[in-house]
């Protein structure tokens, strides 16, 4: 497997910040619509203009999956780090919903997340403000395997390498 | 026992690394004391009233005397001398200072131990019945399921940041001796009529400040289906689970506000799992991997059945007394298994000192090939032991202070650390404990009064079980003041206890003065109601009902409180 590949970004250079709510849709690229306003666009946004929408933490994910050839990403929310639903919403679009589309961790995001962020799904990753990206690529790294299957490794470890090998 | 792996070895350093490169950043001031709360805790570090208290997990009650020996030398190198063993069968040390935590998670790894989610809202150690692989009541052993799911749950990714914490319990007997209908998720070995093993499984037990028993979710549960099925319920509670009260927060909440709804949500999301998760291959626990985890849980080496040991001749009344308490039936002939009682005088129930841990890990390399077990009456077992070998292990434990001949009695008390170095207690524990016991130390009428189960917690977090004790104690807070609030009837769901239930409370709390008053005016009222000395307390409690109890505590209760006024 190649060593975890995991897009960082501080919040004041994040390209996608989600559109205001206030703020009118006129279709266009890359944008990183509200789950309310795209509910409000979808029937009117152009077919093969991809878009981003950020979904709350507390609906289930089930109400994206007709859309999800349309979305170019999904931001899901983390209101408090330690608050872990998006973690399931993650692994569920990945690895139920096959989601090709990039997924994005917002919110109250710290480096010490970065693992389990890589192994729920998520390919991007909106810092707190003032967390050091240097930091989240020693953490993804530091703990080099695990017992699970997740988002990239379909296989448990125990069907991987106890199968195999025995134990020393 | 199970053996570390070289994965396994990797696996615990590496998370020892993490913690130390956090403990840096957070001694170095780039990391916030909240955050790195959340952190610490995951490993077991949970600041109290004097320093962290570490928690140290021993899987499933497990415990090798090499193990045991480093817990001896870090009581002593890095602590005042002594630890606690819990109801959730961990190790907790009370003073050890943070900047020498990491340090302890290295000397920990080195010996296949660690602090992995003993706290935080995560999955947490998981528990099982303390005579498993001996009992010769057992179904299947329970161990290499446990140490399965202690995999499965170790840094699950999904899991980290659940509402609140979740545990888990294991009984593999036709006894549950693991408390499992008071368990986040209760599992039951059990075999289908077709003889297939599975499990029964509860969900939604809990003590604390709502005491519930778990509802069964599953009755039949094929064994290769269980981290499926755990992964389900998991899901639901981790994305349904509330998260805006700390008190509402648990799964029995949750399964209690979606009634069968709970069930038939797990059962959708399992459905889904096995359909679509695997990538074609469903995710299983297969014969391959069940296989080798259970060739560490077979019969030490050199450990078979013998014939019995001839009956000894002329041994004194204690060593009889002691054999009837601490000592149970085997699953193999000619041997049995020694509960070594950690309930004595002077100190505090489930605590340790270095020279005891370390008295205890040579008890079990003489006597039972180097294992351990630790109840969750917070006693310790040695699983291994010959008939041949029962009289002169008495002699020795006696000498190094395991061998009173309590476990089951009064002073076989379960009990939390409490107030006097916890900081989310509302009264001291352990003090009531040793009033109760000092009136309670003559052996003749403490095995009169025969089976009783008598639990004591701090406050409502129950870490004492006060709720599944037949008497409960439970220490409430009252203008700032000490009191105690008296339950009768729990039980832990254990045979003879009956179903597991919460105890019924007994009116108004008690003043920490009356409490060994009540205590003894409730034995006495037993000793006066009871039908014969066969009957025991909670059968007794059982056919009279709580009114007597009532109106013998509440005499306690003035004739205590009076000459407190007069003066």
């Amino acid at each position: 497997m190649s060593p975890p590949a995991l897009q960082f970004l501080t919040a004041a250079d994040d390209p996608f910040p989600v559109v205001a709510a206030e703020q009118a849709i006129l279709p266009a690229a890359d944008l990183l619509l509200g789950w309310q306003q795209w509910l409000e666009v979808r029937a009117q946004w152009p077919d093969g203009l991809r878009v981003g929408v950020a979904f709350p933490n507390d609906l289930a994910v089930g109400a994206l999956v007709p859309d999800l050839p349309r979305l170019a990403r999904i931001a899901l929310q983390f209101p408090k780090w330690t608050d872990g639903r998006a973690y399931s919403q993650g692994r569920l679009l990945r690895t139920r919903h096959r989601f090709g589309g990039e997924l994005r961790a917002i919110g109250d995001v710290i480096p010490d997340m970065a693992a389990q962020l890589y192994r729920t799904g998520f390919d991007a990753v909106v810092l707190r403000a003032g967390e050091s990206i240097d930091v989240a690529n020693r953490m993804l790294r530091l703990i080099p395997a695990f017992y699970q299957a997740d988002a990239h490794q379909r296989v448990p470890h125990f069907a991987r390498d106890n199968a195999s090998a025995a134990s020393t | 026992m199970y053996q570390y792996t070289d994965f396994d070895r990797d696996f615990v350093r590496n998370r020892a690394r993490q913690f130390r490169d956090q403990l840096g950043r957070y001694l170095g001031g780039t990391l916030s004391s909240d955050d790195f709360g959340h952190m610490r805790r995951q490993n077991g570090w949970y600041v109290q009233r004097h320093a962290p208290m570490a928690r140290i997990a021993v899987p499933y009650g497990v415990l090798g005397s090499d193990q045991l020996r480093v817990l001896a030398k870090i009581a002593r190198d890095y602590d005042r001398g002594y630890g606690h063993f819990t109801t959730r069968t961990n190790i907790q040390f009370n003073w050890i200072p943070l900047e020498r935590s990491a340090d302890v998670m290295d000397e920990l790894a080195e010996v296949a131990m660690h602090g992995i989610q003993t706290c935080g809202n995560c999955i947490r150690n998981i528990t099982a019945d303390a005579f498993a692989g001996v009992a010769p009541d057992e179904i299947a052993d329970p161990r290499p399921f446990c140490e399965i799911m202690r995999q499965w749950s170790s840094l699950h990714p999904e899991f980290a940041a659940l509402p609140r914490k979740f545990k888990i319990a294991v009984n593999g007997s036709l006894e549950d001796r693991a408390a499992t209908a008071w368990y986040d998720v209760g599992l039951q070995l059990l075999r289908n009529d077709a003889g297939e093993l599975g499990f029964q499984v509860r969900a939604g037990g809990g003590m604390g400040r709502t005491p519930i028993i778990g509802t069964i979710v599953r009755e039949f549960l094929p064994w290769p289906q269980l981290l499926a099925y755990l992964e389900a319920i998991l899901r639901v509670y981790n994305e349904y689970g509330r998260r805006d009260n700390i008190w509402k927060a648990r799964i029995k909440v949750l399964v209690k506000a979606l009634g069968p709804k709970f069930a038939l949500d797990v059962e959708e999301e399992f459905a889904a799992i096995l359909a679509n998760d695997g990538d074609g291959v469903a995710p299983l626990i297969t014969q391959a991997e069940l296989d080798r985890v259970s060739s560490f849980f077979g019969s030490p080496e050199g450990v078979r059945d013998e014939s019995a040991a001839a009956p000894l001749l002329d041994v004194p009344p204690a060593f009889q007394r002691w054999a009837e308490r601490n000592v149970r039936g085997h699953r193999l002939a000619g041997h049995c298994a020694v509960t070594l009682s950690l309930k004595r005088a002077g100190q505090a129930p489930g605590d340790v000192t270095d020279l005891q841990m370390e008295a205890a890990a040579d008890l079990a390399d003489r006597y039972s090939a180097g294992e351990l077990r630790v109840t969750h009456q917070q006693n310790l077992v040695l699983p291994w032991v010959r008939e041949a070998d029962l009289h002169a292990l008495w002699l020795e434990a006696r000498a190094a202070s395991f061998a009173t001949p309590n476990i089951g009695l009064l002073t076989d008390m379960i009990c939390c650390p409490g107030g006097d170095v916890c900081s989310l207690a509302n009264a001291r524990s352990i003090p009531v404990s040793a009033h109760i016991a000092e009136r309670f130390e003559d052996l003749d009428e403490l095995h009169d009064i025969g089976d009783i189960a008598l639990n004591i917690s701090g406050c409502i977090n129950s870490c004492g079980h006060h709720h599944s004790g037949h008497i409960g104690v439970l220490g409430v807070d009252k203008d700032g003041e000490e009191w105690y609030q008296i339950t009768l009837g729990g039980s832990d769901g254990a045979a003879g206890n009956g179903p597991a239930v919460p105890g019924r409370v007994l009116g108004p709390a008690f003043r920490d003065s009356e409490v060994p008053d009540v205590i003894e005016t409730l034995i006495d009222t037993y000793l006066g109601q009871r039908s014969s000395s066969a009957e025991r307390f909670i059968d007794t409690f059982k056919r009279v009902g709580v009114d007597p109890f009532k109106q013998a505590a509440n005499g306690a209760r003035r004739a205590v409180a009076e000459p407190a006024v007069a003066a």
